[in-house]
């Protein structure tokens, strides 16, 4: 699989997981204001597995940025 | 609009909540409890204040009905409020809001959204407030993202200006929202 690939999966099953949905439940355009379950305590629990997943904290600016699925894909492919 | 005038108690409804400005008969135990939760006050940045009574009485206490608004959140008809949102009325038609959801059974309920969206319409439309504003730390992960679903914009971010609980330094970020913004959402 290469790279861009990888990433879309991982932010795939990150979101899934902070929604508590199956990933293919997710819809490929999911985002705050569109997504039903990205309520406050999902959206706290996917910024702190993202963290987790890339062993450290986000910085405040690429906090406020993450509003959709493509942007946490976004994020993945810049922290390689 | 609301039938409130200056100095009496502030009462307003949402479809789940009644919001009522508290009262020295609200310094419940339940009450004093949120000011000494570390999860709860991890949200507003602090740590636990180790208040009793005396103290909360003092701090409700403090708000007037007329600048300053502590309203306690009501679901339905229970007595027990689960969380309080303040207000305080600045000058040049300026309000600032905070809210704290103490019984953690609402968290992530979009109980901040509702309040929050009847107590922007009070502010907007019956007190002719120009600007709504709130400033929240930057590792509340949760209230930033019911700034940003309530359509508020990060006006500013103070770096490194607190120390959190946990003893490291924290951004606290400025969030605000116009009420042509506000009503300009509402014509959606």
């Amino acid at each position: 699989m290469n790279p861009d690939a990888e990433n879309a999966v991982t932010a795939r099953q990150l979101l899934a997981n902070a929604l508590h949905l199956n990933v293919d439940e997710l819809e490929s355009d999911a985002a705050i204001g569109r997504t039903e379950r990205w309520d406050s305590l999902a959206h706290m629990n996917l910024i702190l597995a993202l963290e987790q997943y890339l062993g450290r904290p986000l910085d405040t600016d690429t906090m406020l940025a993450i509003e959709s699925l493509a942007d946490i894909t976004a994020l993945l492919r810049s922290s390689e | 609009m609301s039938q409130w005038k200056p100095g009496q108690i502030l009462q307003l409804e949402t479809e789940n909540y009644r919001l009522r400005s508290l009262t020295a008969a609200d310094a419940t135990d339940t009450y004093v409890s949120w000011w000494n939760d570390a999860e709860v006050q991890d949200g507003l940045g602090q740590k636990p204040r180790h208040w009793g009574r005396r103290e909360a009485l003092r701090h409700i206490g403090n708000f007037d009905n007329r600048q300053r608004f502590h309203l306690g959140i009501f679901p339905g008809e229970e007595a027990l409020p689960i969380g309080f949102i303040a207000i305080f009325l600045e000058s040049a038609g300026c309000a600032k809001t905070n809210t704290v959801i103490g019984n953690k059974a609402y968290w992530g309920r979009r109980v901040v959204l509702e309040v929050r969206a009847r107590v922007l319409r009070f502010l907007f439309e019956d007190l002719r407030v120009f600007k709504v504003h709130g400033q929240v730390d930057g590792r509340n992960f949760a209230s930033v993202f019911n700034y940003k679903a309530q359509g508020f914009t990060c006006e500013g971010v103070l770096r490194q200006h607190a120390v959190g609980p946990d003893g490291n330094r924290r951004d606290l970020l400025n969030f605000g929202l116009l009420r042509e913004e506000w009503i300009a959402a509402q014509d959606q």
